[in-house]
């Protein structure tokens, strides 16, 4: 197997993007990574792209477009680049990287774009909330009107009577991300929260009133419109190039039940704990090597529960650790420095993408100091599909030229 | 007229694991033949959750749905019939119904509710 690098990054600022159809929003992100990786190319080394992976989610049902990534080749010009649209859910992202990773390092192809985006705002938001709650069951739970909010309250309720896990400790989440999202450009929400106003304050319950109990309305991610995409390449190529290259050093995918309840413990998101092992076994790393992680976020409490599974800290320690101080920038282990799916927003096809294009940055020491994590060499993402049924995790590894 | 809850569970015939929804194959020993079963008796509440933004096709305010397991190990989510979760606390006994938990095309869809045993 040849060793991938990542040797392009980009994406579009994400929120409400209602100027941009879809397919706009998916050329400029990838118009970006293709720019980035051409500077990078001083020596005009790089082959054309052999095939290009598009995540989205939810064209057909929310566009009524189908076939994406054989549009978005016809936009950019890449023809005869093979082209297929990759659909996991709200890991349709990591999914399609992970395409790309295994075609290259299969040595079948060269180079590889890989785009992830989604138009979730052109419809009404109860249309946005059936459209993600069509992931779960469609006997056992669906008709019932359960919703990924509700799924993740269910979870949460779970884990704060078994895991000691309190609002003070998922509060601890939604300050920083958002903090963070004031800083970070590309982010959805640039609003900083005021811990008065949604917590402690008589008003708190007006400003932030439960959405799915016990998990109120600044747990949760915003929807979204967005977009990210990369370029990869075999790193023996990458390194002819002038930015530093960020290795693929590990990866990992696990699924789990689709019912939360067929879990012999609902509370172990043994996916996200397997799929982590294995990310970090092939990158010959444990999780106190890692300088930065982005995290699956679209509710505090996942924050929280992948920092565990993950193995930055025991189980029933992430809550404690996020209030300590311990994932912010500067602390142990810096967790969604971009401000996560909290801040950046949750635009389901684009997220896996956003989150490697976020390490890419923090890898190249590119951010502005203030959201930079000083001499990161290591990254690690995860993005967590359907809850917790399928999960993916990326280990990268600066690459010094 | 109560009507039959009209959910089948799936017990493997070689492990003896008890499935609901249905599998293909058994999620413990991977058999692949399984004995129908009903749900019985009552039941108790594993977790729960009120949702305040609904999906489209909910003419409601909120919905309150949790996960209880009968009397006989099935687990299943249902709505829960009360007005707020105040009422709820995990492990509590609920009684299962079938009775209307949507509107489809004018049509009631079926499925499963809760009710706190006092
Ligand atoms: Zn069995």
């Amino acid at each position: 197997m040849r060793d991938v690098a990542i040797i392009g990054a980009g994406m579009i600022p994400f929120g409400r993007r209602d100027e941009d159809t879809l397919m706009e929003m998916l050329a400029y992100a990838a118009l970006k990574a293709l720019d980035d990786a051409a500077q990078s190319d001083t020596g005009h080394v790089l082959p054309p792209i052999d095939a290009v992976y598009v995540a989205n989610m939810g064209g057909g049902m929310l566009q009524r477009q189908t076939a994406i990534a054989s549009s978005l080749v016809d936009r950019l010009s890449l023809m005869p680049a093979a082209a297929e649209t990759i659909e996991n859910g709200p890991a349709s992202g990591a999914s399609a990287v992970k395409n790309g990773l295994l075609a290259i390092a299969s040595g079948y192809y060269d180079c590889v774009l890989v785009v992830g985006g989604e138009k979730m705002r052109e419809v009404t938001g109860w249309r946005a909330t059936d459209f993600v709650a069509t992931m779960t069951h469609p006997q056992a739970e669906y008709p019932y009107g359960i919703t990924l909010p509700g799924m993740a309250g269910m979870f949460t309720r779970l884990y704060m009577e078994q895991y000691g896990v309190t609002r003070e400790h998922l509060l601890a989440i939604s300050l920083k991300n958002q903090e963070m999202g004031t800083l970070n450009p590309y982010a959805h929400v640039e609003m900083a929260l005021d811990r008065d106003g949604i917590f402690d304050s008589p008003h708190s319950i007006v400003n932030n009133p439960v959405t799915a109990d016990p998990l109120h309305l600044y747990d949760l991610c915003p929807v979204s419109d967005g977009a990210a995409a990369i370029v990869l390449c075999s790193l023996e190529l990458a390194k002819k190039l002038s930015k530093p290259p960020v290795l693929i050093a590990g990866f990992g995918q696990a699924t789990d039940t689709q019912t939360l309840q067929e879990r012999e413990d609902p509370t172990d998101l043994k996916a996200v704990t397997i799929a982590a092992q294995k990310a970090f076994a092939m990158a010959n790393l444990t999780p106190a090597d890692i300088h930065v992680a982005e995290l699956h976020d679209a509710f505090t409490i996942l924050e929280i529960a992948e920092s565990e599974h993950v193995g930055f800290f025991p189980k029933g320690e992430g809550g404690k650790a996020a209030l300590a101080g311990k994932t912010r920038l500067g602390g142990q282990i810096p967790i969604n420095v971009s401000g996560g799916l909290k801040a950046r927003g949750h635009p389901v096809g684009a997220t896996g993408v956003a989150q490697l294009v976020d390490i890419v940055w923090q890898l190249r020491h590119e951010l502005p100091a203030n959201r930079q994590v000083q001499g990161a060499k290591n990254g690690l993402t995860v993005n967590f599909g359907g809850f917790g049924n399928n999960v993916l995790a990326f280990v990268l590894k600066r690459v010094e030229q | 007229m109560k009507k039959e809850i009209a959910i089948t569970a799936y017990k493997c015939k070689q492990c003896g694991k008890i499935h609901y929804p249905y599998h293909d194959r058994c999620l413990v020993c991977k058999g692949r033949e399984f004995e129908k079963m009903k749900p019985e008796g009552d039941a108790h509440l594993l977790t729960y959750t009120a949702i305040f933004n609904l999906p489209w096709g909910f003419d409601q305010r909120f919905l309150i749905i949790g996960v209880a397991e009968f009397e006989n190990h099935v687990k299943a989510m249902g709505q829960i019939k009360v007005d707020s979760v105040d009422q709820l606390k995990t492990g509590m006994k609920v009684r299962p119904s079938w009775e209307p938990i949507r509107v489809q095309y004018g049509e009631n869809v079926y499925g499963l509710k809760f009710e706190p045993i006092e």
